[in-house]
């Protein structure tokens, strides 16, 4: 089994490489491959199980976005060919149409999904959030972001909201999914903590593992944060 | 019409003190807070003294800004600083009003230090020009408040005037990208024995070149991103240190600064590179004052560094230790883990970071622990780990994921149980590490590890 985390270097924000540290202590024979912004990616040639990418800086968006524009159709057609991806955090920007904050900041994303991001960077978004992935399983997960994701077609989404905040306020929707390309807002160790989300992918992946590393210490945690996610009397807003 | 709002702010504002005196609520910002809603300009009509320093920076900035107050006092200025006070703008805005008269004129002060939030900056520096910047270092600190160091580094530079002078961590790229056309001096610390070139730590923000995104290497790496950095693609390095300390001896108590071509010595008081750089600091902006080095020297001989963030005591049989270890950062917390780890002797740690705040109405974001280095906490001489609090199961996972063998580790969510689970071993060093959000629960739960150790020491000589 092989994954490859893109731009590891700029893409490391909110414990977020912690998602593949996990994976390769639930299975021990992974092979992780980390790809610099001066590498073309593994997967585009040879057969890799997923993709991931995660948080970075602004300045970090946009030279994800340079890294991986000329290799854009390739990675277009890999994604509608069925190549796994996760995407966390404010990484999802860049595989959107396009990011615009309130301190002039304008770019393009790589068109992937049809979302528009808008920052107010002095007002930093924070909350916990609580929704569903399918029909079974309970996620949940963290957002510290300068803003959200609008004008997209309330379709396609990776979780559907519960408790929190989707795609933009309004949106009941959290994330996006294109065949097997998984975004989502959520920022840090989302596999850390959903076991169960995480305990699917892994079967996704053509790995059927008995048990999750430390997965009574994780059920454990996943329990106690559901009980506080669940608490009406708690906001979801930071 | 600005300048009588602002003076009717500021006589608002003053007539608040004595009120706030009367009903006990002197320390606070509420005379700041009522000017600056008055009048939001309030800071650019207020006089000023003829000098103006502001310190900066994710951590050591109430250390440096308390060093530099006390040293100038000491050699005769008169120091105007908002140590009192909070270093946001309502905090900065109630140290002028208390400072000036009626009309807002500040006569009876040569020098401002003002501690500034990074982030309220933005509310400041428009309206104060200061004369130095320091910035003592910039790293990741509270994704929730701060983001990332980049976001950071991109308000001080679109804030800081054009005319003021940077004093800056060369050992630090982040914070030397900061208002790149300012003048600027930087001051550093040159090889140490115990540096590495390769980063063991989880969050090192300056992997890669700023100019053409080649790797970046380095010819010494401290902890982090702080080090001397090379670019061999292009050529790109850190700059060079104006003041450079050299000959870092932590067991006498002895530094070198190399300053134009010339060595200086000055006494170092404390064993830690963190406040080594907090000295450095402070030295470099006295000297950009024009204070003499032989001052300065006499002046550090005199100076003690705040430890109320530090403590250490025998109870019973073991030493207790106190450390705070900031939540929501894990830089700090790395630091602490790995100075920690580098004591001598068999620790027990006792983990209670939380932040009270969250816990109460929200539910922390603990994306901060996957970045924080827990695997330092993974050696034999820390034969128990204890997690207390509302994230103690989340703190026990991560421990688990740095390597920890789950036989060390105990954890509760009430304090109290959690406490009552420590080992006590005779002749251990007991760490409590806390947060900063709840200095009533931290201090009832030293009160209560203290307690506690007596009763085991008691138990013990009973059962000898």
């Amino acid at each position: 089994m092989r994954v490859e985390i893109l731009y590891p270097e700029i893409c490391n924000l909110c414990g977020e490489l912690m998602n593949m540290r996990y994976l390769k202590q639930c299975c021990p024979d992974m092979e992780v491959i980390s790809t610099d912004l001066k590498s073309r990616p593994v997967f585009l040639d040879e057969a890799v199980d997923l993709v991931y990418l995660g948080s970075t800086t602004e300045k970090g968006l946009q030279l994800v976005v340079n890294a991986l524009t000329p290799v854009k159709d390739e990675l277009t057609a890999k994604i509608d060919a069925g190549q796994r991806m996760l995407v966390t955090g404010n990484a999802l920007d860049a595989i959107g149409l396009d990011v615009t904050s309130d301190d002039g900041l304008k770019f393009d994303g790589l068109g992937l999904l049809p979302t528009h991001a808008r920052y107010q960077m002095m007002r930093r978004h924070n909350s916990f959030f609580l929704g569903k992935f399918g029909e079974d399983i309970t996620i949940m997960g963290f957002k510290s972001l300068f803003g959200h994701t609008y004008d997209a077609p309330e379709e396609n989404g990776l979780f559907t909201v519960t408790r929190g905040v989707g795609r933009n306020p309004a949106s009941s929707l959290e994330g996006f999914r294109r065949g097997n390309l998984m975004a989502t807002y959520l920022t840090g160790p989302l596999l850390v903590l959903n076991p169960d989300f995480t305990r699917w992918l892994l079967r996704e992946m053509g790995f059927v593992c008995e048990k999750l590393a430390f997965e009574d210490a994780a059920m454990d945690a996943y329990r106690q944060r559901l009980t506080e996610f669940s608490d009406e009397r708690r906001n979801p807003i930071g | 019409m600005g300048k009588l709002k602002f003076i009717l702010a500021l006589w608002m504002a003053k007539l608040s003190i004595p009120a706030l005196k009367i009903t006990h609520h002197s320390g606070t910002d509420f005379p700041g807070n009522l000017a600056l809603k008055i009048c939001p300009d309030f800071l650019r009509y207020v006089g000023r003294p003829k000098t103006i320093v502001a310190i900066t920076g994710t951590n050591g900035k109430t250390t440096v800004s308390n060093m530099l107050s006390d040293i100038l006092e000491s050699n005769g200025y008169r120091v105007m600083s908002n140590r009192a006070g909070a270093n946001v703008a309502s905090g900065i805005a109630t140290t002028f009003i208390r400072s000036c008269g009626l009309f807002g004129r500040i006569s009876k002060y040569d020098i401002a230090v003002l501690e500034v939030d990074e982030r309220s900056s933005v509310k400041v520096y428009p309206y104060v020009t200061p004369d130095f910047v320091a910035i003592t270092n910039l790293s990741r600190d509270s994704i929730m408040r701060n983001a990332h160091p980049d976001f950071i580094a991109g308000i001080l530079t679109s804030t800081i005037p054009a005319s003021t002078k940077m004093i800056l961590n060369a050992d630090d790229l982040i914070s030397c990208g900061v208002a790149p056309d300012n003048p600027r001096v930087h001051f550093g610390i040159d090889r140490l024995p115990t540096d590495v070139t390769a980063c063991v730590n989880l969050i090192n923000d300056m992997r890669i070149c700023p100019k053409c995104l080649g790797k970046l290497e380095y010819e010494y790496l401290r902890y982090h991103h702080i080090g001397k950095a090379v670019c061999r693609d292009c050529g790109f390095h850190s700059p060079d240190s104006e003041f450079l300390a050299r000959d870092v001896d932590f067991e006498n108590h002895t530094v070198t600064i190399r300053e134009n071509g010339q060595d200086y010595a000055y006494p170092l008081i404390t064993d830690n590179v963190i406040n080594t750089y907090n000295i450095l600091t402070v030295i470099t902006t006295l000297r950009q004052l024009g204070l003499e080095p032989e001052a300065i020297r006499h002046s550090l001989e005199r100076t003690v560094i705040d430890t109320t963030r530090y403590a250490q005591e025998k109870v019973g049989k073991v030493t207790l230790v106190k450390q705070m270890s900031k939540d929501l950062n894990a830089m700090a917390g790395s630091r602490v883990f790995d100075y920690i780890s580098h004591l001598p002797g068999q620790k027990e740690v006792y983990l209670m970071m939380n932040n009270m705040g969250d816990a109460a109405n929200w539910s922390e974001n603990t994306c901060w622990l996957y970045d924080a280095d827990f695997e330092f906490l993974n050696r034999d001489d820390i034969v128990q780990i204890v997690c207390a609090g509302p994230r103690a199961l989340d703190y026990k996972l991560r421990l688990l994921m740095a390597g920890v063998p789950e036989e060390k580790i105990a954890c509760d969510l009430s304090e109290e149980k959690a406490a009552e689970l420590l080992r006590f071993t005779p002749g251990d060093d007991i760490y409590y590490l806390y947060g900063a959000d709840a200095w009533g629960l931290t201090n009832r739960m030293y009160d209560y590890l203290k307690k506690l150790a007596l009763q085991r020491a008691a138990d013990k000589e009973v059962q000898q």
